[in-house]
């Protein structure tokens, strides 16, 4: 075995994140673990790296006891991490970051050169095309992966851990990682990698470890299982993601957007001519992997950041040239993608939380003096309307689960009669039952007539929700899907940058 | 011209050097808590405490040296109290900063008056001034510019040499190096088993070391007395060249020279008979000048960028136009 | 309410922490901690017109302490008050030598333009603040350094009463801020200061702007996305505090001074600052801490007199207090500290 974690249970206050685990990997397999959002599969992976501390259970590598105190004890034991979200400093070429904490010296000195020669041979021998000498911040997300697989591999690892490896990656990318990964196998090592997405456990894995509620559900080979076993285990029910029963009944134009390109933080073109429309009664789903180009549609159509070129009209109104304030009195409900960031003060109550953006209206305000009764009874009322689970209007937000919070932003948001609504990743990091009871609402803003954009990571859920999906890759919309009988591997061809024309023929390789 | 050529000589290089000195020095040292990822607005604090305690050294000791040991002992102390808070503590940087500077006047004025039983300056009191450093032959070799390179007390050498070891530290050792990636991006230290409160407590004592260097050159260099309050803002000017410098010993050398000079230059316009008052608000005027001059070049080009989606915009061909953001394969 | 008493009884154990630290200085430099304790209770509270005298402390720090709140509140640290003070102090003598008006409106005019100079001085390190991210604390501190040295300048330089050495002429009586009582200095400044501190406190509880402000203070880009105008905010945020801070000065020189000396009111403004942080930026907690700090001012007055310890023990004291609150109200675990942590990130 080379890596046995033996009832592990890891706890966070009164609430146990892992309770009672154990799994064992053999050596040379790749080993999934899967589980849903807040199944506890990233807190067991740093408890098994030494980044969290175990309140029980024992750890043994190849088949000895270790206790990781910390990072450095797990690397010593061959283990290497990969996160989800890469630990690379912009700054430093791609040999220094990967000899990041493990420098070659010479007279006490870095040795630049003798780091961007082994940074080489190591790129080579393991099929991980990079150029050594290259500053990280200017490379791609994909490049990016391959240099926190290079950092693990230069310090000797025999095991690999992946969170999340595929979060960021097109398709395409996906599967030459899944090729690097069999190959590591095939020179024997072991690869665990933490996953929630089934297509690519049942592609790539060898035995997979499902997680729920923080607990051990199974752990079977890859190949006697089905994706409806899988789902089964991660959920404990039967869930289908099935499309929504609907109407057509697409009205008039409410959002019409022509032309639109900006910029990103660091003002390079992150949004490029995009041309589309919404009508009222209808969802609009923008699909794509992260970070191409959907959060700064979002910014720019909320008035978050200027565009640098095009128009995008509400109602008549071109939102390109108006305040954040403008916008939403224009007709603009918004639930941001970063939920704690924009959407939420964490530290104020409730009340004060759904009071932003009406303080300045009646009944909320008269005359510029708030009126926190009404307030608070509003506050009341939608914590009931929503089903928030909170001790009542003066709860501080911080202190609600995760689901609970995005219910805050959505009663805020979906009370507000504003025509057109922007709704970023609505069931972000959401359990599945708050997810249904999201999407439920969603459904009921689009029959009443509102018109909607979901811009969403998750596929499953564009599918389950739009009637229209628009595909984004490179800041460039690549195409549109029509909701119903959505194909989802020409979706996801156009998610890697493949034309929609091209993409029809049946998915090249 | 001739009030050119008074205002500006050889002489007015080395008062710039000469002034520029503890500036830079105590600029280097918050070099080490700017890369770290530390706003540290104690080191006008820090420089104060270390001319006080240099002075009292020195007078105990009769030596200069021992004197310099103590002002770096006292602002060591304080760049430890500081870490603690600031690192351990997680206190707002800004507050304890503020706090601390604020501790280090009331601190030094109360053990003067328990020292020595006044207010005000301790001047004489056997104070043992830093010597000044003559340079072999620089008077043969260079004639009427030796005076550029020699005749400064050590301190000014130090810190001088100190930018160029600063560049090799930054860029050659493996301290230097976790200093920046702790400042820059902190979970990729984390990740690495790199402690980040034990490099932050690295770079505050590295600094405190500096800033009591600074404040040392202050009472013992030039003067060797000790006033009130006598660092007089020398410290937040640093820390407005360490913002527009992102702490780059190259471009922290290159602000404290503009600030030397302008210290330099003022007292120069003293002797024509300018009112004292305008001329010492010259420095912090030309710190103030500098700090928002250089924001604002960092504005967003708008009016460029916009021209330049326009080009894109009319030669667009996708396939081109992705060519350069397309991940390679 | 818990919440907020548990708040004020951390804040409590800070200072007493830190008086037990400043104990072991005073021990450190001979003298008796209880003594100087003593002394500086007596200066303080000791009869009527020490307690006036403590009053008349009070009244400048606190109105400053309100000028750091609403900077606080807002998400910006106005450092430069101690400035803002010198300038309106300042203007309103100036008012109040050189435009002879009416008794009354001649008093109100000075602490008009004294506002007004206070908000002008800080108006370009605002301006940059919101429009470039300039960083406000390093060039508000840098601006008082200017601002010291500018007064001097006008104070001896251009407005010097004949005869008296850094000091402008005195201001007409027209322009007195009225006294309280017959027996000692303390005047309306201190009706003010209060008058101030409430409404302010009110402004942020119960309007629509207050709210928005808070907002930008405690979470910005949450602001920003709910329809505030975040840089607009935020410049007026310290337009307004330095506007209360040059009020602090009119009100130091018209009540108290009757002129502009070099050096009038030193410290007044860093004491606000110290104040309002202690309070966590509560206006109504700045009226305790405000009365806090000047006791000990008026206190040391006496400590210079009757013991061998320097007065500035009191600002040890004070820089003590304040870093053992800042490490105390993050010692708490994260969910119980819910005003304190915020107002101070920024």
């Amino acid at each position: 075995m080379a890596v046995e974690l033996i009832g592990v249970t890891k706890r966070f206050g009164a609430f146990a994140a892992n309770d009672d685990v154990s799994i064992a990997v053999r050596r040379g397999e790749i080993h999934a673990i899967i589980g849903e959002n807040g199944a506890g599969k990233t807190t067991l992976m740093n408890v098994l790296f030494g980044l969290l501390q175990p309140d029980e259970g024992a750890i043994r590598i190849e088949g000895k006891d270790m206790v990781m105190a910390d990072p450095a004890a797990a690397i010593a034991a061959g283990l290497g991490m990969v996160h989800q979200h890469f630990k690379l400093v912009p700054s430093l070429s791609v040999a220094e970051n990967v000899f990041l904490g493990m420098e070659i010296r010479r007279n006490g000195l870095i040795d630049h050169a003798a780091q961007i020669e082994k940074t080489r041979e190591l790129s080579e021998r393991f099929g991980l095309k990079v150029e050594p000498t290259e500053r990280v911040s200017l490379l791609s997300v994909g490049i990016e992966q391959r240099i926190e697989i290079l950092k693990v591999l230069a310090r000797g690892a025999r095991i690999i851990i992946l969170d999340e490896p595929t979060a960021v990656l097109t398709p395409q990318e996906s599967r030459e990682l899944f090729q690097t990964l069999r190959g590591f196998v095939a020179g024997g090592m072991t690869v665990i990698f933490i996953s929630h997405h089934l297509e690519e456990v049942m592609e790539v894995s060898d035995t997979v470890t499902v997680l729920r509620n923080g607990k051990h559900v199974a752990t079977r080979p890859t190949a006697e299982l089905t994706k409806a076993d899988l789902v089964r285990m991660m959920v404990g029910r039967d869930v289908s993601f099935a499309r929504r029963r609907r109407e057509r009944t697409a009205g008039s134009v409410v959002l019409e957007v022509k032309n639109l390109w900006a910029r990103d933080d660091r003002r390079l073109p992150a949004l490029r001519d995009a041309s589309f429309t919404v009508r009222a009664g209808e969802i609009v789903g923008i699909a794509g992997v992260a970070g191409n180009g959907q959060t700064e549609l979002a910014e720019v159509l909320t008035g978050l950041r200027p565009a640098s070129h095009g128009s995008a009209v509400l109602k008549g109104r071109d939102l390109t040239t108006q305040s954040p304030a403008q916008i939403r009195e224009a007709g603009l409900a918004h639930v941001p993608g970063d939920r704690m960031v924009r959407g939420v003060d964490g530290g104020a109550s409730i009340s004060a939380n759904l009071l932003m953006g009406r303080q300045t209206r009646a009944p909320w305000s008269r005359n510029g003096i708030l009126d926190w009764q009404v307030a608070a009874s509003q506050a009341a009322d939608m914590i009931k309307r929503f089903d928030i689970r909170a001790r009542g209007p003066q709860d501080t937000v911080k202190r609600l689960s995760g689901g609970n919070i995005q219910k805050v932003v959505l009663a805020r948001e979906f009370t507000n009669d504003a025509d057109f609504l922007l709704i970023d990743q609505p069931t972000r990091g959401v359990d599945i039952g708050a997810q249904e009871s999201i999407h439920d609402e969603i459904m009921r803003q689009r029959a009443a007539g509102r018109a909607v954009l979901v811009i969403s990571v998750q596929l499953d859920e564009l599918l389950t929700l739009a009637d229209r999906i628009l595909v984004m890759f490179n800041g460039r919309i690549m195409g549109e899907v029509d909701g119903d009988g959505a194909d989802s591997e020409r979706i996801g061809m156009m998610m890697a940058g493949v034309e929609a024309g091209a993409a029809t023929g049946g998915a090249a390789r | 011209m001739e009030v050119l050529d008074k205002l500006l000589n050889v002489a007015l290089l080395v008062a710039t050097l000469r002034t520029t000195a503890p500036i830079l020095l105590v600029g280097l040292g918050g070099s080490f808590t700017t890369k770290a990822g530390i706003f540290n607005i104690g080191l006008e604090g820090q420089m104060l405490v270390g001319a006080f305690f240099a002075v009292l050294g020195s007078i105990w000791s009769g030596s200069a040296f021992v004197g310099v040991l103590c002002g770096v002992a006292a602002a060591l102390v304080f760049a430890l109290v500081f870490a603690l808070l600031v690192v351990t503590f997680r206190a707002n940087e800004v507050v304890v900063g503020l706090a601390l500077n604020i501790l280090a006047g009331g601190m030094t004025i109360s053990l003067m008056k328990a020292v020595f039983g006044t207010r005000g300056s301790i001047v004489g009191h056997g104070i043992v001034g830093l010597p000044k450093v003559q340079i072999p032959w620089a008077r043969e070799l260079l004639g009427s510019w030796a005076p550029l390179v020699s005749g400064y007390t050590p301190l000014v050498y130090v810190a001088f040499f100190a930018v160029p070891l600063l560049v090799l530290f930054y860029r050659r050792t493996r301290l230097g190096l976790y200093i920046r990636v702790v400042g820059e991006k902190p979970e990729a230290a984390e990740a690495l088993g790199i402690s980040i409160a034990r490099i932050r407590y690295v770079a505050s004592l590295l600094c405190g070391l500096l800033a009591g260097l600074a404040g040392a050159h202050l009472s013992l260099g030039y003067i060797t007395m000790f006033t009130e309050n006598m660092s007089s803002g020398r410290g937040f000017m640093a820390v407005a060249i360490l913002i527009f410098s992102n702490g780059d010993p190259l471009r922290v050398l290159g602000g404290c020279l503009l600030f030397g000079f302008a210290d330099a230059f003022s007292l120069r316009l003293q002797t024509f008979g300018f009112p004292s008052y305008l001329i010492l608000a010259v420095p912090y005027a030309v710190a103030l000048v500098a700090l928002f001059a250089l924001s604002y070049r960092s504005r967003p080009r708008i009016i460029r960028e916009t021209l330049e989606s326009m080009r894109k915009l009319l030669s667009v061909e996708p396939g081109r136009a992705d060519a350069d953001n397309t991940p390679s394969t | 309410m818990s919440d907020r008493l548990r708040a004020v009884y951390g804040q409590l154990l800070a200072v007493l922490f830190a008086l037990a630290i400043g104990a072991i200085i005073i021990l450190m430099v001979d003298e008796s901690p209880v003594k100087v304790f003593m002394t500086l209770l007596r200066g303080a509270f000791g009869d009527q017109a020490k307690i006036a005298g403590t009053l008349l402390q009070t009244t400048p720090i606190l109105i400053c302490g309100v000028a750091a709140c609403i900077g606080l509140r807002g998400g910006m640290f106005n450092v430069g008050i101690e400035g803002q003070l010198f300038l309106g102090g300042f203007a309103a003598a100036w008012v109040g030598f050189a435009l002879p008006l009416p008794a009354g409106v001649h008093m109100l005019v000075g602490l008009a333009v004294a506002t007004l100079a206070g908000a002008a001085w800080v108006a370009i390190p605002a301006f940059f603040r919101a429009r470039y991210n300039t960083n406000e604390v390093v060039s508000t501190i840098l601006s008082n350094y200017v601002a010291v040295l500018l007064t001097s300048y006008f104070t001896i330089f251009l407005f010097k009463r004949p005869g008296g050495w850094s000091e402008t002429p005195p201001i007409l009586p027209t322009a007195y801020l009225p006294e309280l009582f017959s027996f000692s200095r303390l005047n309306w400044g201190l009706v003010i200061g209060l008058v101030l501190a409430l409404s302010v406190a009110w402004f942020f509880r119960y309007t629509s702007k207050g709210y928005s402000i808070s907002m930008v203070g405690s979470a910005p880009k949450f602001a920003e996305y709910g329809g505030v105008n975040v840089k607009r905010q935020g410049f007026l945020v310290l337009l307004v505090s330095g506007a209360v801070g040059g009020l602090a000065g009119g009100v130091e020189t018209l009540g108290v001074h009757h002129r502009f000396m070099e050096g009038f009111a030193p410290g007044f403004g860093f004491d606000g600052l110290i104040a309002a942080l202690l309070a966590n930026g509560s206006p109504i907690g700045t009226i305790v801490t405000a009365l806090f700090f000047g006791a000990l001012r008026s206190g040391s007055l006496l400590l210079e007199v009757e013991t061998t310890a320097s007065r500035e023990i009191i600002t040890v004291i004070q820089a003590l207090i304040i870093l053992s609150v800042s490490a105390q109200v993050l010692m708490k675990r994260r969910g119980d500290s819910t005003a304190g942590e915020r107002r101070w990130k920024f």
